[in-house]
């Protein structure tokens, strides 16, 4: 008995701890990402606000926990509310990192001063396009603007190639826009920019004139398109390839792209940031950097739909090559003024009461 | 009945009373202080110039008539529909009374951005239940939208309000004064209008407030239904111009204390009835009219209840029946499932329980003593119902921070979250509780009194038993209300502690239909079980 020093009992303790945590490993979509045993515990959690919702996001988490041995804690929720928390809690906040759906809530924090600063080597992991001029975020996947269009009611040939022929009296009453939508704020904030905000007003007012109908949000138009209540809708591409993954050959809807130059076929990134007051920014970096990862990147492409921005990885074939001639994305930096400009705009189109 | 009355309420009620109103005035001062301090917010206060012309401005009246127009119209028809099938399922005949009566309050359940998806899913062109509209002659289902498709999801999903009280209510008269105007040569229906309808009166007058207030807050069915009323304005101006929303939000508040006040003035000239404590309530054979009402009943169960589940359940069993056949692969499991079933229950279980207790010594104060504190209790507690969830949400983070030392304490505190939906909720407690407290007959009081019985043991013996339908009933409203409650359960929860309906959100936001019906399958399920066991079950042991 007296060869069981105190020492002895701790490297006891010490090797039956690393024996479970050797034997772990993940399963599910997140051991597509990370097959390895899972790294012991590093002492560190990041806090993560997570307007991405769980059911595509929570295998990634899971897999930088096991690779990294780094803790998550994750409040989920949409990505408005969590920038208005965000806002509420300013230096006080216990998240460490902000994943956005859309662009215009990253404005609205960047506007409000309450982004932290990116490290550089995370920065350049992503096209200079798909990330902030100072450093404040980063795109980690992209979702691309389509039409998503009824197969019953609408030809081949019928199809548009540019938003603009929408205002047509032929599709007088068939259209739909989600117009109060984070992604087609963001959309429409960046369609001012490029086309000026009197030719974007324009198209608004000939889209409410020629009754275009108001929908809540993609999901809704994508059904709708399905059911056949619309013909055509423009959505991010995102929701109809999600639809006929759940419901199959019963979805009678389809995405249609929009010519290459049209800026009906911008991408709409999603964003990770910092947050200003994180105490645990090195950690925070490498959260960031793992989303950029080859396996995570492939991972989006592959299992979510989405359009993969970083480490070469190429669209899946599913998803419609991006265009050579892409208009690029949102430029959040110009959002943040602009953004309240476009809820003006299309408050005043009086499109919410079609 | 006694005119006797105790005038001056204890002290330590008062005190009780005065505490709770500062607590449940909470988000009211927070939307206060956004509204009229600009310090800390570069887009400006209310005050600035430029946004009064706007609120007074076209763009801001017509969804605020839109707003009324609705609210006034679901209050009415929820206020006839919600009477009737109380009327039905506790008095009559009709056939299989105890199934409709743990049915028709499920629609409460249903979170509206659900429900009214699924209901849409299920009725509209195109959607499941088209085969049937072509079967009858109909080219196609109508396409539900704009003020109808509002009007009518909303109905459907709010006449609980008053379906739940007007039971409860109806359950604790007693048929003794029925029975004299029957035998005094009244028809059934003369002594449904000069018994029945007084002394349920209170009962449908606090639900229906109930319904007006939800519905000029409500932004999920609205927003599917394309209807744009001032809560579209709202949620869509938070990001780009927080300080008209934040306005626009004291608009809503300002137009639930003028209807509080309306409702207030009315209870004060309706007389409440006492409950009987066992005398048998009079039951009306319906006779030829069983068949029309029988078919009522199954109508309103099969709009509000059947037309969303149709959906869910279609989503659910797709999305089993694929995973099982090597398709693609749930992002849930059952343990996944559970352990938000499992949250849903203890914190809406824990919510409703507060809330009863919470509105109980406010109920007392007014009803008993029809003290000024009381009557500021309960406005204030009723009015909050008509601020938006996100609003009570941030104003507790708002608050909690502000508690100094406490804060480190109070985040990611189960009790913030069941203080917040107590804050939320509270409101449909207190109408039924207050009624339920004016009913017990003051001469019970006296002789309790005269006996020498305590005040507390007074509440147990002689006010509780009597009270029991009515707070159950509320226990039951805040209990469905909670278990489908959103922005607090995401804002407010502590980190990780995920309940269905947040789980529901994150699954239907991207599409994961299989998810969301399952879940929505359970939640419905959990609701049904509960509301047997709460509302009917101990009810009719009583």
């Amino acid at each position: 008995m007296r060869l069981l020093t105190p020492f002895t009992l701790v490297a006891l303790f010490a090797s039956a701890c690393g024996g479970s945590s050797t034997e772990r490993t993940l399963d599910g979509l997140a051991a597509d990402i990370f097959s390895g045993t899972c790294a012991a515990d590093a002492g560190q959690e990041v806090t993560i606000y997570s307007g991405r919702t769980e059911n595509l996001i929570e295998p990634v988490l899971d897999a930088f926990a096991c690779e990294t041995g780094i803790g998550v804690a994750v409040r989920w929720a949409d990505s408005t509310q969590l920038a208005l928390l965000l806002d509420e809690e300013g230096d006080r906040t216990p998240a460490d990192v902000f994943l956005s759906r859309s662009p215009g809530p990253v404005g609205f924090l960047e506007a409000r001063g309450l982004l932290g600063e990116i490290d550089d080597d995370v920065l350049g992991l992503v096209d200079e396009e798909n990330r902030s001029a100072i450093g404040s975020w980063i795109g980690f996947s992209g979702r691309k603007r389509v039409a998503v269009y009824n197969l019953d009611a609408v030809a081949d040939s019928e199809l548009p190639d540019s938003i603009f022929e929408l205002t047509d009296e032929k599709w007088r009453g068939r259209v739909a826009l989600p117009a109060t939508n984070g992604s087609f704020v963001d959309w429409f904030t960046v369609f001012r920019d490029q086309a000026g905000t009197d030719v974007a007003t324009k198209w608004l007012d000939d889209m409410v004139a020629n009754g275009a109908k108001y929908y809540p949000n993609n999901r809704s138009v994508v059904e709708a398109a399905g059911r056949g209540e619309v013909d055509i809708g423009l959505v991010n591409h995102y929701y109809n390839f999600q639809e006929v993954a759940a419901v199959g050959d019963d979805h009678r809807a389809l995405n249609h792209d929009l010519a290459d130059d049209d800026i009906g076929s911008l991408l709409i990134i999603t964003a990770a940031t910092l947050t200003k007051s994180t105490d645990n920014a090195d950690a925070a970096n490498e959260l960031l950097a793992y989303l950029l990862s080859e396996p995570v990147q492939r991972y989006f492409t592959e299992e979510t739909f989405e359009y993969p921005l970083a480490a070469g990885v190429e669209p899946t074939d599913a998803l419609p090559p991006l265009s050579a001639l892409e208009i690029g994305t949102v430029d959040f930096d110009a959002l943040g003024g602009g953004f309240e400009e476009t809820t003006r705009i299309i408050d005043a189109s009086g499109i919410a009461n079609q | 009945m006694s005119t006797t009355s105790q005038t001056t309420p204890p002290r330590l009620l008062t005190l009780v009373g005065a505490v709770l109103a500062a607590l449940f005035a909470f988000p009211t001062i927070y939307l206060i202080r956004r509204n009229f301090s600009s310090d800390d917010d570069p887009a400006g206060s209310a005050a600035d110039t430029g946004l009064i012309e706007l609120l007074t401005s076209e763009r801001t009246l017509a969804p605020l008539w839109r707003t009324v127009k609705l609210a006034v119209t679901v209050s009415l028809t929820a206020a006839l529909v919600g009477t009737a099938l109380a009327w039905l399922t506790t008095r009559t005949d009709i056939p299989l009374r105890r199934l409709w009566r743990t049915i028709l309050p499920l629609p409460l359940v249903f979170p509206t951005f659900i429900g009214a998806a699924a209901f849409i899913r299920t009725l509209n062109p195109g959607g499941l239940a088209s085969g049937l509209f072509t079967s009858v002659g109909f080219d196609q289902a109508p396409e539900l939208r704009g003020f109808f498709g509002a009007w009518l999801v909303l109905s459907l999903f709010t006449y609980p309000y008053v379906y739940l009280p007007v039971a409860a209510r109806l359950q604790r008269l007693p048929g003794s004064l029925e029975e004299s105007a029957r035998v005094l040569g009244d028809s059934a229906a003369e002594a449904f209008r000069r018994i029945v309808i007084p002394q349920i009166a209170s009962a449908v007058a606090a639900g229906t407030l109930l319904v007006f207030l939800y519905t000029i807050s409500d932004f999920g069915a609205v927003q599917l239904m394309r209807y744009d009323t001032l809560t579209r304005a709202i949620e869509t101006n938070y990001l780009g111009r927080a300080s008209l929303a934040f306005a626009l939000s004291l608009f809503l508040l300002a137009l639930a204390v003028v209807i509080v006040g309306f409702e207030r003035a009315l209870q004060r000239r309706t007389h409440t009835a006492t409950s009987a404590r066992s005398t048998q309530s009079v039951g009306y054979s319906l006779g030829r009219w069983r068949v029309p009402g029988a078919a009522f009943v199954v109508a309103v169960g099969a709009l509000s209840v059947g037309a969303p589940m149709i959906a869910l359940i279609d989503w659910a069993s797709d999305g089993l029946l694929r995973a099982s056949r090597n398709g693609r692969p749930l992002t849930i499991d059952s343990e996944a499932v559970m352990s938000a079933a499992q949250n849903t229950l203890e914190s809406s279980v824990l919510a409703a329980l507060a809330a009863v207790a919470a509105v109980l010594p406010i109920a007392f104060l007014v009803g008993r003593y029809k003290s000024r504190v009381g009557s500021l209790s309960h406005s204030v507690v009723i009015a909050t119902f008509a601020l938006p969830g996100i609003l009570i949400a941030l104003s507790l983070r708002y608050w909690v921070l502000k508690s100094g030392i406490a804060s480190d304490f109070f985040t990611d505190s189960k009790l913030v979250l069941i203080f917040a939906y107590v804050v939320r909720f509270g409101s449909l407690a207190m109408g039924i509780t207050l009624v339920a407290v004016q009913a017990v007959p003051e001469r019970f009081h006296d002789v309790g009194a005269t006996l020498g019985a305590r005040r507390l043991r007074r509440l147990r013996t002689i006010d509780l038993p009597l009270m029991a339908p009515g707070l159950l009933a509320a226990i039951g409203l805040v209990l469905l209300s909670t278990m489908k409650e959103l922005p607090i359960s995401l804002i407010i929860a502590p980190i990780g502690y995920r309940t269905l309906t947040t789980r529901i959100f994150g699954s239907f936001e991207d599409a994961f239909v299989a998810e969301t019906g399952i879940m929505a399958v359970v939640l419905v399920a959990m609701s049904a079980v509960l509301t047997w066991l709460l509302v009917l079950r101990r009810a009719e042991h009583q």
